[in-house]
Formats: C-alpha cells, sequence, structure tokens
C-alpha cells in the first residue's frame, strides 16, 4: 500500500556543513531573542529577519538562478526550514513566498511576472499572503464567490476575502477567485497576482484573533482593478493550481514543530531532575518528533524528485498538527508552574503563548476533517 | 522499493499463509511444508554478509522481509531466523540452517570453566523455541558480548504462548557450551533486545497495513442505511486515522532498519518501538470498530492480525521500557538544545 510507504530521504542528504552554517547565523543574529518571541514559530514577523537570511543564500533556494534563486535542492531547503522553526526564528515575512507563492510563480507564471517578482522573494524582500479563504467558502474552497469580470485591459474585482495572515503589511497577494461560469464545481476559476500596494479599492481591516494577536485580516476587493498581465496561470485553471499550490502550503515541518519553543522550556526545567515517569513521557515525545521528522524529511524527498506528494503531506499535516497541540496538555501533566502571560518565567509566558495559539493548528492550510477526507480518499474509499 | 526479494517472498506467502493456515497455526499446528518452502527459497539467510555465505542484499532490504511476513500474517519465526543467523554470522559462528529462534540472553550467567563456557539460567517468552532448532542469544561474558547458539534439545522448554496463540516459551538453561556454541561479538550490537524491537516494530507496520487493508475493503463492501458504511464521514475519519498510525509506524521501523548496525541503532529502534506500541493500540481498536461483531469472531481474519499486533508491543522491551529509557537518554544528552538531539538521533552520519 503506498500510502503508508513513506521512502527515506535519498543517502548523503544530511547537509550537515549548511546546517552548522545556518546555527551559527541563528545564534548570533538570535542571541537576544527571548523564548516567549520564539513561541511565535513561523507566525513571527521581521522584515530584516527575511532580508538577512537572503543575503546569505538562504531565500528562495530551490528558484533557478536566472531568477535570483540559488538552485539547491528541496532537501537543502529543508534543512534551513527545519533549523529556522526549531529556532523559533520570526520567519513569516519571506516564509509563504518562499514555500508557496514564489513556487507556483515559477511554475505558472509568465516570463515577465518571473522577472519582475521573483528575484525579489529571493531577496526577502517580498511578503505575500493567500487570497483563499472567503466569509462563506472557508474549507469548501469551491464555494468561493469573489468575481473577477473582464473589461478592457484587465479585470474588475468583487468580493471579499478573509483570515488573510498578514495582509496588512503584505506587498502581495495570490488572489483565487470566479472568472466563469461552469458545470464542474472545480471550473471556471482562476488565480491573479495582486500588488496590494499599488492597488487601489482594496480595505484592508484587522481582526483580532483569541490571543490578541492581529495576524489575521479581511480583505474586500469593491470593483478593484487588475490588469490583464496579473491573471497568473492559465485563465480556468485556478482549481488545480490552488490545489499544487496548497501541497507546497502542506508539505513543510512548520506542520510539527509550532509548539517547539514550549517543548525547549519543559526539558530544559526537566533535564536537572526528572522521575522515571517523567522520563517516560519525554521519551513518547521524543519517539514522536523522530519520526515525524523523518516522515517530513521523506516528503521533502518526493518534492525533490518532482513527484507530487500531496496524500503523504496531509499525513504528515495532520499527525502534527495532533502531535504540536498536545505539547501543552503534555507539559501541564508533567510540570507545576501555571501559565502566565507574558509572565516573567520564561516557561510560564511560553505555555500561555502556545495553549492560546494551539486551537488554529487543525485550522490553518487545511482542517483536520478535509485532510482526513482527502486520506479517505486516497485510500481507495468510494 | 523494487526488490526481487521482496517480490518473491509477497509471492510465496500470498499463495501459501491462507485465513485457515493461520488459524490451524493458533491452534498449535506448524506449517512445515512452508517452512521448508522459506528456507530454499533462501529467505532466512538474507541478512547475511555475502562474506558470511549470504547474498549481498542490503541489510534494509532484507529487514523488509520481516514487514512481509507481519503483512501476510506468517506463524512460523522467519524473523527469528534472519537475525539468529545474521548474529551467528558475526560471531563467525557455524550457520547450522535449520529452525531458529532468538531470546533476550540478559539473564544467562556465563563461567568458564576450563576449555569450556558454561551457561545457566532462564529465559523467557521465547517464540516458538519447542520448534526451533537453536535459540541464538547474546550474554555478556568478562565484560563482552557473546553470541550463544543454544541446541533446544539440550535445554528444558516450558511451552507457553502469546495472545495470538504463538509459542513464546521458558527455557532452563543448564550448559556447557562447545566451542562451535559460543563466540565474543568483535563488534558488538547492542543484545537481542535491540534487534528483537527492530523486527517487532517491523512486522507490526506490515500487519497495520493488512488490517487498514481489510478495514478499507469491509467498508466499502458493508451497506447499512442503504449505503456502504465508508460513506459516512464518522467511518472515513476513523481509516484517516488509521492510515496516519500505519504511516508513522512503517517509516520509525524502516528508520530502524535503515540505521541497523550503526551507532543511531539504539535510538531509532527505541523510536520505532515506541511509535509501533502505540499505532497498535489505536489501529487495532479503530479496526474492530470498523468491523463491528464480526471481527470480534474467530470466522474473520481480523483477530490474527490485531492480536499479533497487542502481543508484539510487550515483547522485547516493552513501551514502558522502550519509553523510559528514550527518555532518560534525551534528558541527559549532552548537547546544546533538545533540537540537536533530535536530529543527531535520526541523522544519516549517525553520530548518536
Amino acid at each position: 500500500m503506498t500510502l503508508t510507504a513513506f521512502p527515506p530521504p535519498p543517502p548523503g542528504t544530511d547537509y550537515d556543513d549548511l546546517r552548522q552554517e545556518v546555527r551559527a547565523f541563528l545564534a548570533k543574529e538570535l542571541a537576544d531573542f527571548p523564548p516567549e518571541k520564539r513561541a511565535e514559530s513561523w507566525n513571527g514577523f521581521s522584515r530584516d529577519f527575511s532580508r538577512k537570511l537572503a543575503q546569505r543564500g538562504w531565500v528562495g533556494m530551490t528558484f533557478p538562478k536566472e531568477y535570483g534563486g540559488h538552485a539547491r535542492s528541496a532537501l537543502e531547503r529543508y534543512v534551513v526550514s527545519e533549523e529556522l522553526l526549531a529556532a523559533g526564528a520570526p520567519v513569516i515575512s519571506h516564509w509563504i513566498a518562499d514555500r508557496q507563492s514564489g513556487p507556483l510563480i515559477l511554475a505558472k507564471g509568465t516570463d515577465d511576472q518571473k522577472r519582475r517578482i521573483v528575484p525579489r522573494i529571493a531577496a526577502g524582500e517580498l511578503c505575500f499572503c493567500i487570497g483563499m479563504s472567503e466569509p462563506d467558502s472557508g474549507s469548501d474552497l469551491a464555494a468561493t464567490r469573489t468575481v473577477a469580470t473582464e473589461v478592457e485591459g484587465g479585470f474588475r474585482i468583487n468580493g471579499t476575502k478573509v483570515w488573510t495572515t498578514y495582509a496588512h503589511v503584505a506587498d502581495y497577494m495570490i488572489l483565487f477567485c470566479r472568472t466563469g461560469k461552469s458545470d464542474d464545481r472545480h471550473g471556471g476559476m482562476s488565480q491573479f497576482l495582486v500588488d496590494l500596494k499599488a492597488t487601489d479599492n482594496i480595505q484592508i481591516s484587522p481582526i483580532i484573533d483569541l490571543g490578541g494577536e492581529h495576524h489575521f485580516n479581511q480583505v474586500v476587493f469593491d470593483n478593484t482593478f487588475l490588469p490583464s498581465d496579473a491573471l497568473l496561470g492559465e485563465k480556468g485553471e485556478g482549481w488545480s493550481q490552488v490545489m499544487s499550490e496548497l501541497a507546497f502550503e502542506r508539505s513543510g515541518p512548520e506542520r510539527f514543530l509550532s509548539s517547539f519553543a514550549l517543548i525547549e522550556e519543559l526539558i530544559r526545567l526537566l533535564r536537572e531532575d526528572a522521575t522515571e515517569a517523567q522520563q517516560a513521557e519525554i521519551g513518547r515525545l521524543s519517539a514522536h518528533l523522530m519520526v515525524l521528522r523523518q516522515m517530513s524529511r521523506s516528503v521533502a524527498g518526493m518534492l525533490n524528485e518532482g513527484k507530487n506528494p500531496s496524500l503523504q503531506a496531509a499525513i504528515v499535516k495532520d499527525l502534527g498538527a495532533l502531535f504540536e497541540q498536545d505539547i501543552p496538555r503534555l507539559a501541564r501533566s508533567l510540570v507545576t508552574r501555571p501559565a502566565v502571560p507574558g509572565g516573567r518565567d520564561s516557561y510560564a509566558a511560553v505555555l500561555a503563548y502556545t495553549e492560546l495559539a494551539v486551537p488554529s493548528f487543525s485550522l490553518r492550510g487545511g482542517t483536520r476533517e478535509i485532510l482526513r477526507g482527502i486520506i479517505a480518499r486516497g485510500l481507495g474509499l468510494r | 522499493m523494487e526488490s526481487m526479494i521482496h517480490d518473491m517472498a509477497e509471492r510465496l506467502l500470498r499463495d501459501h499463509v491462507t485465513h485457515r493456515l493461520r488459524a490451524a497455526a493458533a491452534s498449535g499446528q506448524r506449517p512445515e511444508a512452508l517452512w521448508t518452502r522459506i528456507e530454499e527459497a533462501g529467505l532466512a539467510m538474507a541478512l547475511v554478509p555475502e562474506a558470511a555465505g549470504g547474498f549481498g542484499v542490503p541489510p534494509a532490504e532484507a529487514l523488509g522481509l520481516v514487514r512481509i511476513a507481519g503483512a501476510h500474517g506468517l506463524p512460523l519465526p522467519l524473523a527469528e531466523t534472519l537475525i539468529a543467523n545474521a548474529m551467528l554470522a558475526r560471531a563467525d559462528l557455524p550457520l547450522p540452517g535449520g529452525r531458529l529462534t532468538i531470546a533476550e540472553g540478559e539473564a544467562l550467567r556465563l563461567e568458564r570453566r576450563g576449555a569450556t563456557i558454561h551457561a545457566r539460567g532462564h529465559l523467557t517468552l521465547v517464540p516458538f523455541a519447542r520448534w526451533a532448532d537453536r535459540i541464538v542469544t547474546i550474554a555478556v561474558l568478562g565484560g563482552d558480548d557473546h553470541v550463544l547458539s543454544l541446541p533446544v534439545k539440550e535445554l528444558t522448554v516450558d511451552p507457553a504462548q502469546d495472545l495470538a496463540g504463538m509459542p513464546r516459551d521458558d527455557a532452563e538453561v543448564d550448559l556447557a557450551l562447545t566451542e562451535a556454541d559460543v563466540a565474543p561479538l568483535a563488534r558488538p550490537i547492542g543484545g537481542m533486545r535491540g534487534l528483537g524491537a527492530l523486527v517487532r516494530s517491523l512486522a507490526t507496520a506490515g500487519a497495520m497495513e493488512t488490517i487498514l487493508e481489510m478495514s478499507v475493503q469491509y467498508a466499502n463492501d458493508r451497506v447499512q442505511f442503504g449505503r456502504p458504511i465508508g460513506k459516512f464521514q464518522a467511518i472515513q475519519h476513523n481509516l484517516a486515522t488509521m492510515a496516519g498510525e500505519t504511516a508513522a509506524s512503517r517509516t520509525a521501523a524502516e528508520m530502524a532498519a535503515g540505521s541497523y548496525d550503526t551507532p543511531a541503532f539504539a535510538l531509532t529502534v527505541a523510536a520505532a518501538k515506541i511509535r509501533a506500541g502505540e499505532a497498535a493500540e489505536k489501529v487495532g481498536a479503530l479496526a474492530h470498530q470498523i468491523h463491528g461483531a464480526i471481527g470480534y469472531t474467530q470466522e474473520h481474519s481480523l483477530h490474527h492480525f490485531t492480536k499479533r499486533i497487542w502481543s508484539w508491543r510487550d515483547e522485547f522491551g516493552t513501551e514502558l521500557d522502550w519509553t523510559r529509557k528514550l527518555g532518560r537518554f534525551a534528558l541527559s544528552n549532552p548537547h546544546d538544545t533538545f533540537w540537536h538531539f533530535i536530529t543527531d538521533s535520526t541523522a544519516q552520519g549517525a553520530r548518536a
């Protein structure tokens, strides 16, 4: 049964030298970065950090050199990604562009789009946001209502996107919307490259999450004009494009390392003196991490070979979210210190932050229910 | 992975390991003819290095046979014989052929008496001991690991069985060993517990793949409320959970098999056994939930597989033994951060 087989990463892909370089860079750059900031994981935002990372050649690593990339393998990119996540580096400014928008533009964009945009992604200069969800279209992406009407010289966009992470600071959005009628539920969809800084009639307003943070936004397109060359890929091919974009979105190590700052805090407290029961729990936690990491590297290996590992990625994301979400419970079962938001004790502060963050882990990037539906179909349920 | 030896094993076991054969084995009959075929196919020698008479199959591929045996519910000690032959070869002991099994040898006391070595002690839960010609184990003499090849006819065997009705016998050892029966291991491999845990993890992954396949099939075939139960989201999500657990276990077991005979093995095999044990519980429970009452009978094949994976959790170290061991290591590791421990423990370069 191929669905449950995750081939090991190819031999010689530890890239130990690269890993040590990244670790040295992070030790220097994040020397004063406190645990409670690291707890934000890949939601931390710093244009400055992203640019510095890009200067080292660690953004757009897999992009071709002619577009400012570094033509390195998906497995080398994997090493950098997991080191950034494990350190809790603030990466969101370039993360989405590097993970999915850049590869999508490279795969489907015109030469002009590639030349204009991809080198700036690789330079760590561009922040992208994802224009998929809508008020009435969350898990059911095919229910998208935002519509692009063809007019002279381009398109007029009307509709509302929501849960748009970092739209308020992003430079570009890749917008998924309707461009035509179709009998097929998945037909008549297209994607657009929206320059958020240079387009009129887009209203971006904050949505504050339950932790009090401003990551989400609502983005309203009100008769917004987009020039013809904003169309990304083929008109009407938006569904298959967005599915391959989601495969990139779901495939990375961010799907099991989001609570890693809390794990490091927990281990720090238990290191001195752990009971046998505590040791056993840390043993189980270690086993889960070792295995999730191996699965995630396997997915990177499949991407590297040009395969489409979207089913395997769904499995890793489902298992990874369960693991990440379980860490606060585990911490509370092993240590008696209460959670204190913003507390002086870094364990207490990180626990508080993580407790409030974990409900989102099985929502973003495809809910648990959607992923399990995908896996079930992959199993051959009719 | 394309593998000739896997294809051969797959064909052989598919043709011969039937529901009837598994049921007969659970009530005490050994399929002698099938064992002869397995031996003739050379499967039991797959982990022996070429220099010692093997056929140069990479260890991870040879160990893949154990997953396949698990997937078919093979009621014979193929995994045990595979490991036993490899350890005899490793210690430069003769390979006698025939039916071999393995046992944890920590409880054995070895003593030098003149020119011979005397072994004394109690071996417990030895797979298929009553049926085997020899028990191969690893025990310590003068601080060094030694491989022992114990002729079963000179031991006192006390039969017992596991949840699936497979022989797990106790054996009383009080024996002077000849030169052909004991030799030091020039390169230690960490005792029989780790090797046993490895093969049980691989077999668990294989058995769970079969359990998953049976469950998908049943969900597609069984009609209730006018439609196949696989159409219900609750059933679909249980199957998806089973797939995740199975995939994680197989990845873990193959990671351990991939680090066989490297320093990383001590940690990867712990992860594999822990992950297999946890998955066995979830997958077994969900498979029975999906199958309903028919799966709870001896008429249906499901129980042969679920009872095996439940038994294997407790063999060659229980889950608690392994979680404590890995946890102790993780908490005492000399790395700066826990993350460095995780990357090193799963590194291909094997620096653990």
